[in-house]
């Protein structure tokens, strides 16, 4: 049975539909600097790209995110992940899983996609190696078949990058 | 012989026992008797063993702050240990005679000489964009602006004088950005143009010259007079089946804290924290934090 990597594709409630509908509104009146959402029909699941950041070690490279809302968002945050080839750093596994507090414990509905966007190219800016997080391998091999980051119990303890 | 010795020491920590449960009944009582004085209305948490608890205590502009108050076991002769949300704390003036009511006291003179300092915080938060995560905290003397072109102005507002000139430094993108560095030589040039009889943004917007980004939720509040909820961005509730004689309704709920002041529908701040583990519930009030500025709510679970 093939596993779909979208989290659960309970479409979304009313209240959800509503905020994205706003949030996508303000983005495209606001768009926070270095990303573009690519205009799809499907408020459900946003793709954006990433430019980053003149200056920084990732500077001209482009990257897309995928964003998956859930069907009680903002209650829950949305899935985030970079699409294939995701970008190399310490907090981002080469599955396109990001370790990133708000993203998962965190969450709080205060947030928006676009504060999401702005704490990832943050992130990427404050690197200072291209380089995956040392335990890169073993981690994707337990994500085969799809599992959402969601799911995984996350440890965060680096606050420098 | 083994007996009545055994007996002995039981008898022995019968009294050390019957000892200190006389003294903490009269710690109680004490603890008690003092908290009266001050009123059980604005006492906001009490640890079971009443050695901490915390007040709300609105201050001259009905700004709403939490006083923490830790006890001693053998207070009050040793002094209470209190901290709130202020720059800093006063130093408590204490005798064995003093009570409860005298920190109150005190706290509340503290807060009057705040009061200026949080005026020109205030005034600053409300109109212009302050780009800390999470609201700006009542604590910090530090406030960073939004000065356009992706370039921050960090001030740091002296509390004993906090209309003077405050200290400014300015963070943008590396390489550092024309207008950067334009910004940080006119502050230099005009810096004598600060006047104590502006308001704290005026004065920024002379000293640069420039007109600073206005915050989102001011723009957002002018364009429609209606109050949008903070967690689903509707004024009203859809119609919905499962949401029954709710469908439709307004935000019901404002969070106490003045400078955050966020609305939210009572119906989705308790789905909201219902999804966390933090949320505590007590009868039919669910005790957890504004989503935005962390303080303290407590919603009333409505039924349909």
């Amino acid at each position: 049975m093939a596993t779909s990597a979208s989290p659960s594709n309970k479409a979304l409630s009313k209240i959800a539909c509503n905020r994205l509908q706003k949030e996508l509104i303000e983005w495209q009146r606001n768009p926070p600097t270095g990303f573009t959402h690519k205009v799809t029909d499907n408020l459900q699941r946003w793709i954006i790209e990433v430019i980053g950041a003149p200056g920084t070690l990732y500077a001209n490279d482009t990257y897309q995110l995928q964003v998956d809302f859930p069907e009680h968002y903002p209650m829950e945050s949305p899935q985030v992940i970079f699409l294939h080839p995701a970008p190399m750093h310490p907090h981002i596994y080469s599955n396109g899983h990001i370790c990133l507090d708000i993203l998962y414990d965190s969450w709080s509905p205060a947030m928006t996609v676009n504060t999401i966007c702005i704490s990832i190219l943050s992130m990427l800016s404050s690197s200072t190696e291209k380089q995956r997080p040392t335990d890169n391998d073993r981690y994707v091999k337990n994500c085969k078949n799809g599992r959402s980051p969601k799911e995984t119990r996350w440890w965060f303890h680096d606050d420098k990058v | 012989m083994n007996v009545s010795g055994k007996k002995f020491s039981q008898e022995s920590i019968g009294s050390e026992r019957c000892e200190e449960l006389e003294k903490s009944s009269s710690f109680y009582q004490k603890v008690y008797s003092e908290i009266e004085e001050i009123g059980w209305e604005p006492l906001r948490r009490l640890g079971g063993d009443l050695t901490f608890f915390s007040f709300h205590i609105l201050d001259e502009k009905r700004r709403g702050h939490v006083l923490e108050i830790q006890l001693d076991r053998d207070y009050p002769k040793s002094p209470p240990s209190v901290s709130a949300d202020v720059p800093f704390m006063f130093t408590l003036d204490w005798s064995i005679s003093s009570r409860l009511k005298d920190v109150m006291f005190q706290f509340h003179k503290h807060l009057d000489n705040l009061q200026e300092f949080w005026s020109v915080l205030d005034d600053i938060d409300k109109s212009l964009c302050v780009v800390d995560v999470k609201q700006p905290s009542r604590a910090s003397p530090v406030r960073r602006i939004d000065a356009g072109n992706d370039c921050i102005l960090v001030v740091h507002i002296n509390f004993d004088d906090p209309k003077s000139l405050p200290e400014c430094r300015f963070i943008g993108p590396a390489p550092p950005a024309m207008h950067m560095n334009n910004l940080h030589m006119i502050w230099r040039r005009n810096s004598k143009k600060w006047s104590k009889e502006k308001s704290f943004p005026e004065n920024l917007e002379c000293i640069l010259g420039t007109e600073l980004p206005k915050p989102q939720g001011l723009q957002e509040e002018d364009d429609h007079q209606q109050v949008e909820c903070g967690i689903c961005y509707a004024q009203f509730l859809p119609t919905d089946e499962e949401l029954g004689t709710r469908s439709g309704t307004r935000t019901d709920y404002t969070c106490e804290n003045i400078s955050c002041n966020k609305s939210f529908h009572s119906l989705c701040l308790t789905d909201w924290l219902r999804s966390i583990t933090t949320t505590r519930q007590s009868f039919d009030v669910l005790f957890g934090n504004c989503p935005y500025c962390s303080d303290p709510v407590a919603v009333k679970i409505s039924n349909k």
